[in-house]
């Protein structure tokens, strides 16, 4: 046996590495390729299981029975489950038009815009605590901690996330979705200033923009105790910015039939309507980080990978499920209510909250 | 990785000049805007890019894009009289101003500083000392105008009661 190699009983070796010698990959190029799976895949499932959520979820709430139908085989039910899959295969068989007066390029490019941002979004958001596997330390977010972009990475996607909407209204050439899209690109410059500011706030109590850093500032004390007026300005913003109820007037169904996704039909109308699901995820994700303490644990110090990533989740899916309730507790507003609520609540809010923050930190030297 | 994202910019800025559809044109300048976040990706620079796209593709092409849906206008109005001197002008004064912008930067010195270190990454911080050290005046100064030109805005929008 030659003696300059380490002997390979000396340290038990991390099952991570042991797989990734199965598949003659660098340990780093095997967690690079398994984070972009989570991170395209985690999402996206989750968001097709909030579909299910969001109908089994009204139905209760509305005390009615919601998707029963649907079974494998024929047999079992699983409290409406299969719908997921049935709806997907509907979706893919349904026959795909495209209105005679649609502009061709940009009604094809719309879901791909809707979807694209939305799948992207989660990169930097850390999904549980680093670990150390061996002599490397492995970062549980896709882009690694000091990538000079941090938090700035999801405000920068969500922005390019209208273009979707944009697209889709002005391709279908239709008057509701072109109502719809100039709803929605209204509504998203008026909220996108009191969103930024409140994370601004964030980002001066932390002294840092990377989400590494702003879940590390948050041990003992989570961000929503000393900023919870920002929180509710962010969680509010969140709501217009994924175009959900009570601010989904980019829809409004009862106004303008469906708005921009009025001329949509089978796997187009699917994808927009899972990247609709994406964000709420994303965003839930992004007030998990920004306001309650990331993959944190109360009274856990050190939670370890298995423990956090699960602690996240739960943040996660808990927020998601509230995207939903508000979507069937509250009723639509008004177009010039969102406005000014937007414009002369949230904003100045949201400034004062910073300013707050500023003098805080001033104070305290 | 430079190629391609020079090529996206250089593509969308010349669909913006050529396209006749107002709203494809408004997209290829977010295409254009995308590939220049890449090139300040590449430049180790990555708040420049992040708010490039923020404000540029974020709020200001999707401000342009609603006022284009509000006037509801499907294609580029063609010139009443058409003159093709401004088009030669044109060309002269974006070819200078080129050569120029060029020039200068080749003259500063930071162009021989760039030579001996190789820039280290922007940071947010970095980016607020230098607005705020560095260049205070001057920032106030772009922040004074920018009320000044909303205050005029409002001013001239707002209909005599």
């Amino acid at each position: 046996m030659p003696t300059q190699r380490p002997r390979p009983w000396s340290r038990p070796i991390p099952p991570a590495t042991v797989i990734a010698r199965a598949l003659h990959l660098a340990p780093e190029t095997f967690w690079m390729v398994v984070k972009v799976l989570i991170v395209l895949l985690g999402p996206l499932s989750l968001a097709a299981l909030l579909t299910w959520v969001e109908r089994r979820g009204s139905a209760m709430l509305q005390d009615r029975i919601g998707p029963n139908r649907a079974a494998i085989l024929g047999r079992w039910r699983l409290l409406g489950f299969p719908q997921i899959v049935a709806d997907g295969l509907k979706a893919f068989l349904k026959e795909d038009l495209v209105p005679p007066h649609a502009n061709r390029v940009l009604f094809w490019l719309a879901p791909i815009l809707a979807f694209l941002p939305a799948a992207l979004g989660f990169a930097v958001i850390p999904f549980g605590q680093s670990f150390q596997s061996g002599d490397r330390t492995y970062h549980m977010s896709l882009l690694d901690p000091g990538n000079g972009m941090g938090m700035l990475y999801p405000m920068a996607i969500g922005a390019l996330a209208v273009y979707g909407v944009l697209a889709a209204a002005w391709g279908s050439n239709n008057k509701w979705s072109i109502l719809g899209g100039m709803r929605a690109s209204a509504q998203m410059v008026s909220y996108e200033l009191a969103m930024s500011l409140a994370v601004l706030a964030v980002f001066l109590t932390t002294g840092g923009y990377d989400p590494h850093e702003i879940i590390e500032s948050q041990r003992g004390l989570w961000n929503v105790v000393p900023q919870v007026v920002g929180f509710l300005v962010f969680f509010t913003c969140m709501f217009a910015e994924t175009g959900r109820l009570p601010f989904d007037f980019a829809e409004g169904e009862s106004e303008i039939v469906a708005g921009y996704l009025t001329e949509f039909g089978s796997m187009k109308f699917a994808l927009m309507y899972l990247s609709e699901y994406i964000h709420i995820v994303t965003a839930s994700a992004l007030v998990a980080t920004l306001y309650f303490g990331g993959w944190r644990v109360p009274f856990v110090a050190d939670p370890g990978p298995i423990l956090s990533v699960l602690a996240f989740l739960a943040k996660v899916v808990f927020f998601a499920w509230v995207f939903v309730w508000v979507r069937w507790t509250l009723p639509r507003f008004r177009y010039d209510q969102l406005m000014r609520l937007g414009w002369k609540v949230l904003l100045p809010l949201s400034l004062g909250n910073f300013l707050l923050q500023a003098f805080l930190i001033y104070r305290r030297g | 990785m430079f190629l391609a994202f020079a090529i996206l910019t250089l593509a969308g800025a010349l669909s913006v000049l050529w396209q006749r559809n107002l709203i494809l044109a408004g997209m290829s300048l977010v295409l254009s805007f995308l590939g220049l976040a890449g090139l300040f990706v590449l430049l180790a620079n990555p708040v420049a890019a992040a708010l490039q796209l923020i404000v540029y593709s974020g709020a200001i092409v999707v401000l342009v894009l609603f006022v284009i849906m509000l006037l509801n206008t499907h294609q580029e109005e063609p010139a009443e009289r058409e003159r093709p001197i401004q088009r030669w002008l044109g060309l002269a004064s974006a070819a200078l101003l080129g050569v120029g912008a060029v020039g200068a930067v080749l003259a500063s010195p930071a162009v021989e500083g760039l030579k001996a270190a190789p820039a280290s990454a922007m940071t947010l911080q970095g980016l607020g000392a230098a607005l705020f050290r560095d260049h205070l005046l001057g920032f106030e100064v772009a922040g004074l105008l920018l009320l000044a030109a909303m205050v005029a805005a409002v001013l001239l929008v707002k209909k005599e009661v």
